[in-house]
């Protein structure tokens, strides 16, 4: 029954005989058109939206530029698990999104760079070569939200230095997605083609699209959560992603949502993984949600943090799930060297 | 039906083989973990031709193993972030000793001894500080550490001892994990590998890196041949359309110098290489890349691909007299000996990455 009642539920997916009827370069067209394309689209249109509030709106409390990047930094995590072709080109993921920063690198090129106040680094050619640790997201964050950076430097300094980042944002995201729309989506929907060498076959173009899910699991479960949840003996609450700004939790729904959509293309025509994927993301949202915690402070209680130690095993159950069944629905499970090589 | 394996471990369990040298062990030439299909882990020891000629048990997942250069004993690493690795007495499939790694430390899985084959060198993490180590320990102590310095690098994995000499070459693959976030790589956009010339005391020889734009080519496999040359396998931690070239050679005091592949060549590595190894005259190198599921043979004058054979999920490579033996994570067993592939074996077994020679 409860197979039944998921298979209706998600009556919008047609149900197929198996995988073998699902061709590859179907599939791939498929997560390419209605889900990274789309995805980078939201991420360079919210980035010049981003650009475009800084100018009017450049004070770090400003609530029209904190809400214009956090819709920036949402359409981010909707691609976090896209982590090949154009994202990778010249770095541009990392200088939009320098995380995690184990060493605290992003908060000291902040901070060289208010104390120091060099106006040619406002410029989009200055600030682009700046420290990719002073760029991006998440030292936006710093920015907008840090109480140590709300007085370092002039007002007028910072005001310039919110529009840098912005700029470069902006200039970043419409890279990418300029990348994708001109060439590399047809890249990997002709994988397999005479003369791609990208994709020499299509199984390697699914296994590049079934690797991002797999990628993605594993940052939300090890980075997001993991991270702060730290151990029983030493929790690490001041790890939590985005804590500065409260989007901690925030974060491990919207990789969720995106987890999930791409789960569903990719397991098309396969009614246990649609439901077993269902039901795990569904109760990680769910359980995100009821955790009433934006930013995983309840790691340090010890009864309350065993909600979020369960949360984490789901994810694992989830990256269980992609990796073998997933993977062998598929047919692109990875050789025991070739999975994860050392 | 018992087989060979089964019958020289067994007779080997029992004793029947006293002497305790790799010589008194029948042939040994490789030895290398693997993953039976029931999960549980080995360390065998293969003879030249890449037939199994015994297997001991493993507590936990290896990776590579250090062989002793005259005891028929072999240092089994836990795979990373492991904190403990085995000493086996390859005879009898004992542990005979267990080493754990210290405090705020863990194995990258490799280790190399010295020529007298009473230090061991191990490669590990000091992962609050993000620094790489060489842990030193006393076999004669019974394996007792008894001190460490810096690897001159983040992320060491490989170690070898440079032919005829105490001194060591050590891959700093350059990229910072943490063991609290398993396997997750946190410094890609700043990593800098390096291959490091370190004294036995750890004092700093030579330090060889490549241009910026390679930054993100992690060097973490090498193989070193009689006059000090060293072959280097490189791991691209960038989009693997861009990946530069992914393996060089390099000898202290010289340049490095890079492989000059043909675009499908290049290709056909999928930016990974996974295991490098020297042919038995030196003339040659082999790299394989499971991820690729090929070998490719490298002419080290001319730098150039020879020759190359695809096998899937392929990784391990030991070098014989006549060529080379290629292992897989699907239990295949092969020789390549000038362009042909001859299958050797097909075992219920995962191999695991490589083929150390002993």
């Amino acid at each position: 029954m409860k197979r039944l009642f998921v298979a209706l539920v998600l009556g919008l997916l047609p149900i197929r005989a198996g995988a073998e009827t699902t061709e590859h370069a179907t599939l791939i067209a498929t997560v390419t058109d209605h889900h990274i394309l789309p995805r980078y689209a939201a991420l360079a249109e919210t980035g010049a939206a981003l650009a475009e509030a800084s100018k009017a709106h450049c004070e770090a409390g400003d609530p029209a530029l904190r809400t214009a990047w956090g819709k920036a930094f949402d359409a981010w995590i909707g691609v976090s698990h896209l982590r090949f072709g154009p994202s990778e080109t010249d770095n541009r993921a990392f200088s939009l999104a320098f995380w995690p920063d184990s060493r605290g690198k992003t908060p000291k090129a902040l901070r060289g760079l208010l104390l120091k106040g060099d106006e040619a680094i406002l410029t989009p050619e200055g600030f682009a070569i700046q420290s990719i640790a002073a760029q991006g997201y998440y030292a936006m964050e710093y920015l907008l939200y840090g109480p140590e950076f709300a007085t370092l430097g002039t007002s007028e300094f910072r005001c310039g230095l919110a529009q840098a980042m912005a700029g470069n944002i902006a200039s970043v995201t419409a890279a990418i997605h300029e990348d994708w729309v001109k060439g590399y989506a047809e890249t990997l929907k002709t994988a397999g083609a005479e003369g791609n060498l990208v994709y020499q076959s299509e199984a390697e173009g699914v296994q590049e699209l079934f690797k991002a899910l797999g990628t993605g699991l594993q940052i939300t479960a090890d980075m997001r959560i993991l991270r702060p949840l730290g151990s029983f003996e030493r929790p690490r609450p001041d790890r939590a992603e985005a804590r500065l700004s409260g989007r901690s939790v925030r974060h491990v729904i919207l990789s969720v949502d995106a987890l999930e959509e791409l789960s569903g293309m990719l397991s098309e025509g396969s009614p246990s993984l649609v439901m077993q994927f269902g039901e795990g993301f569904d109760y990680v949202r769910a359980a995100s949600i009821a955790l009433d915690d934006p930013v995983f402070a309840s790691v340090t209680d010890s009864g309350r943090r065993l909600n979020i130690e369960t949360i984490k095993g789901v994810l694992d159950d989830l990256r269980e799930i992609a990796a073998v069944e997933l993977g062998s629905y598929l047919g692109v499970v990875a050789g025991f060297n070739a999975l994860d090589g050392d | 039906m018992v087989s060979r394996r089964e019958f020289i471990a067994g007779a080997l369990a029992a004793g029947a083989v006293p002497t305790a040298t790799w010589a008194g062990l029948g042939d040994v030439r490789f030895v290398t973990a693997a993953q039976d299909l029931g999960g549980a882990y080995r360390l065998f020891g293969m003879n030249a031709a890449g037939v199994p000629v015994f297997s001991v048990p493993l507590p936990a997942r290896g990776h590579a193993a250090a062989a002793h250069p005259n005891a028929a004993e072999a240092v089994g690493f836990a795979r990373r972030p492991g904190n403990f690795a085995f000493v086996v007495d390859c005879t009898s499939g004992a542990v005979v000793h267990r080493l754990h790694s210290p405090e705020g430390r863990h194995f990258f899985g490799h280790g190399a001894f010295s020529i007298d084959g009473n230090t061991l060198f191990t490669t590990e993490n000091d992962y609050e500080a993000g620094e790489g180590v060489i842990g030193v320990w006393d076999r004669s102590a019974g394996y007792k550490r008894i001190g460490e310095f810096s690897s001159g690098g983040v992320g060491p994995h490989q170690i070898c001892r440079l032919p005829g000499s105490e001194a060591l070459v050590i891959a700093n693959g350059g990229i910072e994990t943490h063991p609290d976030y398993g396997r997750a790589k946190l410094n890609i956009p700043m990593m800098e590998p390096n291959l490091a010339y370190l004294s036995p005391e750890g004092e700093a020889l030579e330090i060889m890196e490549l241009p910026w734009a390679m930054h993100m080519n992690s060097i973490r496999h090498i193989s070193v041949r009689g006059d000090g040359l060293v072959a280097f396998g490189m791991q691209w931690q960038g989009d693997r359309a861009q990946a530069p070239v992914l393996f060089g050679v390099h000898k202290m005091g010289e340049e490095p110098r890079l492989l000059s592949p043909s675009a499908e060549d290049h290709a056909a590595l999928n930016a990974y290489v996974g295991s490098v190894t020297f042919s038995a005259d030196g003339r040659e190198v082999a790299i394989s890349s499971p991820r690729g599921s090929v070998v490719q043979v490298i002419d080290v004058d001319s730098m150039r691909v020879a020759r190359s054979v695809g096998m899937p999920d392929v990784c391990g490579i030991g070098a014989n007299a006549d060529g080379f033996v290629l292992t897989s994570g699907d239990g295949h067993v092969a020789g390549y000996v000038g362009d042909t592939l001859t299958p050797v074996g097909e075992h219920d077994i995962r191999w695991d990455n490589h083929m150390i020679g002993v």
